[in-house]
């Protein structure tokens, strides 16, 4: 790939380096046809190649996404904060929490990435001719490929869930914690519904709202997984913190 | 379904590995549990600072990643403008947004709760820039090994990075609550 860089010609690559982001793609189009270079090298020697600031590009393009997620988070942040007391004096959940928090998240980033390259594999129409309205937007009520996709990741969610659970309620036996066995079920009824409610939440937003920017002729892949990862933390926060509220 | 096929066994192992991490990361917390409750509003900053950890380290990795698949980066430490741009962008990012976190928690503890607690602010400073110190290193090192041993960084370093992220945020938030 790096050989096939060199042989553009010192105009193709002034002309490139100079264009702004929003008009350079006539260019890149015209060069990866007459020169067989892939998109993705060209957009990479745009955004970083000899005349770009790179750390400015970076901060400048990653900043308002990374905002946003982190007041979206923070919201996640109040609910926590309003069950404490509860959290602080029952072990096993304050051991739970970061797991449960990363565990939601990826699986946001893997069902948009997965969803994404079933699009634009064709596994899943991306268009809308000859659908009804109810499969227009949530095309998993038809697609075998989807149903496939959502069983297995709520199957990995399932045993997640339990493995996470009655460790960290052995890790907090532990470290002196009195468990008992309603403790053990209620940890793993709150884990259980979690991930039941989360992985159904982030699947219908991921596939709708990803739908719906392929329809734009956008990239998924750009913003479907900051959304699906900063909705599933706060999801994830919330449930959590409202059935810690009613079971404890 | 298939569930015992590829993606099946791929995602649950990885899956089971960054959960383990995540458990690790709340030991570490409830260990400390009398010291958190010393510093108001940090159950609102925790979430946020967690998943910008994961958020700008798997960006930073993946960036890379990209590079080095199309020659631009050499999987080595060297003195390379690109390399050098994604160390200074993530640091700052990361200082930045602890900051903004650290308001964030700070306003809704004072508005919100009635507690007027600025030292979140300052823990948060202290956390976001011990946690580079150790992630970003840790983060470009092990993404340059898995190319250098034929692996695709972009498949492993997600849960990586997120597991690892969350018990250095843990330990430099500590760090922080203890320093201030």
């Amino acid at each position: 790939m790096a050989d096939k860089c060199k042989k553009l010609t010192g105009k193709y690559k002034r002309r490139i380096v100079k264009l702004k982001r929003k008009h350079h793609h006539p260019l890149v189009h015209h060069i990866h046809k007459k020169h067989n270079i892939s998109y993705k090298t060209l957009l990479y020697m745009k955004e970083y190649g000899p005349k770009s600031h790179i750390s400015h590009v970076i901060i400048r393009e990653s900043l308002k996404i990374l905002i946003l997620a982190s007041i979206i988070s923070s919201v996640g942040g109040v609910g926590l904060n309003s069950i404490q007391n509860k959290l602080f004096t029952i072990l096993p959940l304050i051991i739970l929490l970061p797991a449960l928090n990363s565990m939601i998240g990826s699986y946001g980033a893997i069902v948009s990435s997965k969803f994404t390259m079933m699009l634009y594999l064709g596994k899943i129409r991306g268009t809308s001719a000859g659908n009804s309205p109810k499969t227009y937007f949530f095309p998993f009520l038809k697609n075998e490929n989807l149903h496939k996709l959502f069983f297995t990741i709520l199957c990995i969610a399932i045993i997640s869930a339990v493995y996470m659970s009655l460790l960290s309620a052995g890790i907090a036996y532990i470290k002196g914690f009195e468990i008992s066995l309603g403790l053990i079920l209620q940890i793993l009824e709150i884990s259980l519904i979690s991930v039941i409610i989360l992985v159904s939440l982030i699947f219908t937003i991921s596939v709708s709202v990803g739908l719906w920017i392929y329809r734009k002729k956008e990239d998924p892949n750009n913003f479907l997984i900051p959304i699906a990862t900063s909705i599933g933390d706060l999801g994830s926060m919330c449930i959590f913190s409202l059935l810690v509220f009613l079971l404890f | 379904m298939h569930l015992l096929s590829h993606d099946f066994r791929e995602i649950l192992g990885a899956e089971l590995v960054s959960v383990t991490g995540g458990l690790f990361a709340g030991l570490l917390l409830a260990s400390y549990i009398d010291k958190l409750a010393l510093i108001p509003g940090l159950l609102i900053f925790l979430p946020g600072f967690l998943e910008m950890k994961g958020s700008i380290s798997g960006s930073l990795s993946s960036r890379l990643s990209s590079g080095m698949f199309l020659g631009i980066v050499k999987p080595k430490f060297h003195r390379s403008r690109v390399l050098r741009g994604n160390v200074i962008a993530s640091f700052f990012l990361v200082v930045i947004l602890s900051l903004i976190l650290g308001s964030i928690a700070y306003l809704v503890s004072s508005f919100v709760l009635g507690i007027n607690a600025p030292q979140i602010i300052l823990v948060a400073l202290i956390a976001g820039v011990i946690s580079n110190l150790i992630e970003i290193p840790l983060t470009v090192a092990t993404t340059f090994w898995l190319f250098r041993k034929g692996h695709d960084p972009n498949n492993i370093m997600g849960p990586y990075v997120t597991t690892l992220g969350d018990i250095v945020s843990i330990v430099a938030l500590l760090i922080g609550i203890l320093v201030v």
